[in-house]
């Protein structure tokens, strides 16, 4: 009798102790999985063109693509910035006119481009004004008129010419790429992870998102936009899925300053006027294929407001959309994506 | 009557190896978010956002931020950066929230278990 009992016990424990090892070995392979979908992620951070950046790859080659990557931020980093000594724009500034190579010709010669189409509204000779506003070094200040008005008479990017790699400013005092060199450096490094055969990718510089292909689960990539007034707050403007494309947002919130007159001053300055743009916008965000269109018109889209800027996509949506949001709060979306867009908050659609 | 006893340790002993499980789960388990400070690229500590505590973070060329970590809120307090623009941009308690000093090369960034099901911020 105490016999079978005590078999019967044995027999309880083994068949429990088979369930916990069972459980134990689910739990086990489950955790492993998971491990085994991030190992194949390589990420960087990068200080670089006065912001911060995060690379982010994915696949085989990953590891190898986010170094490849670093390097190739810091060697435009070093071509464009205004301030490097070994770079081709500190040279053609001060001298006025030089060669500045191939690769910075063509980044200018796009620049004019879309200078051109936007009339006027993207523009990379509004140093001068920059400076004045101390945007450039941190010491803001509101100019005097004066100085405003002439320093105007050295704007415009129509000064410029470019012949080969040889560059001319004209009658312009200097050029800054700060306005696309970002949205460049992306494209850049999409086209680099292509040839290392990725095809799950997603850069942020300073912000600006562009993402090669999909997630590496197959799904869109989901970018928060942030939201102009709830900055920090963890509150989006909504999220926009994209697959292939860069989402690039210029806002007044990004770099302002305010003066002992509580008069709030923003760093998106039109080149017409030498003041900040003020056009009822909050922010514009371009959702393109291009990094570089994408940087250069979330300026120029911000510069024309709302209308200006509705008018210009409806002659090119082929090219990109954009998501805009009013100083009042409202959020107006072009059609191309509206489907690819959640937001908490009312959204209206603008149609070609 | 012997069997019967067997039984109830048999089942107090399932019970306790529950239990231990159970309580080792919940002490590993990251519930809130976390501080996490990285230099140059590199994360160098995380902190729970939960604990309120104050650190000297060390940045590159001995750049020194002041940490604060208090009532789920995070901030740099003082910093030997000449801009001070991190001591500007103010307290951060929601995910994806980051404190950023370029010269020191220091960001200060909240991060949590789930934030919002969003892969990339857009913005600054």
């Amino acid at each position: 009798m105490q016999k079978a009992s005590k078999r019967a016990f044995i027999r309880k424990v083994k068949r429990i102790t088979a369930l916990f090892a069972a459980l134990a070995f689910v739990f086990a392979a489950m955790s492993c999985a998971h491990q085994n979908d991030r190992s194949a992620q390589a990420t960087r951070e990068v200080f670089a063109m006065d912001t911060y950046m995060n690379v982010a790859c994915y696949g085989k080659n990953a590891e190898k693509a986010a170094d490849a990557a670093v390097s190739e931020i810091k060697r435009i980093d070093a071509l464009l910035s205004i301030t490097s000594e070994s770079g081709s724009i500190r040279n053609l500034n001060e001298k006025g006119s030089s060669n500045v190579g191939a690769e910075t010709a063509g980044i200018i010669e796009r620049a004019l481009d879309i200078h051109n189409k936007t009339g006027g509204a993207f523009d990379i000779t509004v140093l001068p004004l920059m400076e004045l506003w101390g945007f450039t070094s941190g010491e803001y200040r509101v100019p005097e008129e004066s100085e405003l008005k002439a320093a105007l008479d050295g704007i415009g990017s129509e000064k410029l010419s470019v012949s080969g790699d040889e560059v001319s400013l004209g009658g312009a005092l200097g050029i800054d790429l700060g306005g696309i060199a970002k949205g460049y450096t992306s494209d850049r490094l999409i086209e680099l992870f292509k040839e290392k055969g990725l095809t799950s990718a997603c850069v942020s510089l300073g912000g600006n998102v562009q993402c090669l292909g999909t997630r590496s689960d197959g799904g869109a990539w989901r970018c928060g936009i942030v939201h102009p007034f709830h900055k920090d707050s963890g509150v989006y403007l909504g999220v926009i899925a994209v697959i292939d494309k860069a989402v690039i947002t210029s806002g007044a919130y990004e770099r302002n300053f305010t003066d002992e007159n509580g008069v709030r001053y923003h760093h998106i300055i039109d080149p017409k006027t030498g003041y900040p743009a003020e056009t009822g916008l909050a922010s514009v965000t371009i959702v393109s294929e291009s990094g570089i269109l994408a940087d250069a018109l979330s300026t120029a889209c911000y510069i024309m407001g709302l209308d200006g800027a509705s008018a210009y996509w409806r002659n090119s949506a082929e090219q990109f959309d954009m998501i805009l949001m009013t100083n009042d709060g409202r959020v107006y979306i072009t059609d191309g994506i509206a489907d690819s867009f959640t937001s908490d908050f009312e959204v209206r659609i603008i149609n070609r | 009557m012997k069997a019967h006893l067997r039984d109830i340790i048999l089942i107090a002993a399932i019970l306790l190896i529950g239990g231990i499980i159970a309580l080792v789960l919940l002490l590993t388990r990251k519930t809130g978010a976390f501080v996490e400070v990285r230099v140059d690229g590199k994360t160098v500590a995380s902190y729970p956002l939960s604990e309120d505590a104050e650190y000297d973070i060390a940045g590159v060329n001995g750049g020194v931020n002041h940490l604060i970590i208090r009532g789920g809120e995070a901030w740099v307090e003082s910093a030997s950066c000449p801009d001070g623009l991190c001591v500007n941009m103010g307290h951060i308690r929601h995910a994806g929230a980051s404190v950023i000093c370029l010269p020191n090369k220091v960001i200060v960034e909240i991060v949590a278990p789930d934030s919002g099901g969003v892969d990339v911020v857009v913005g600054q």
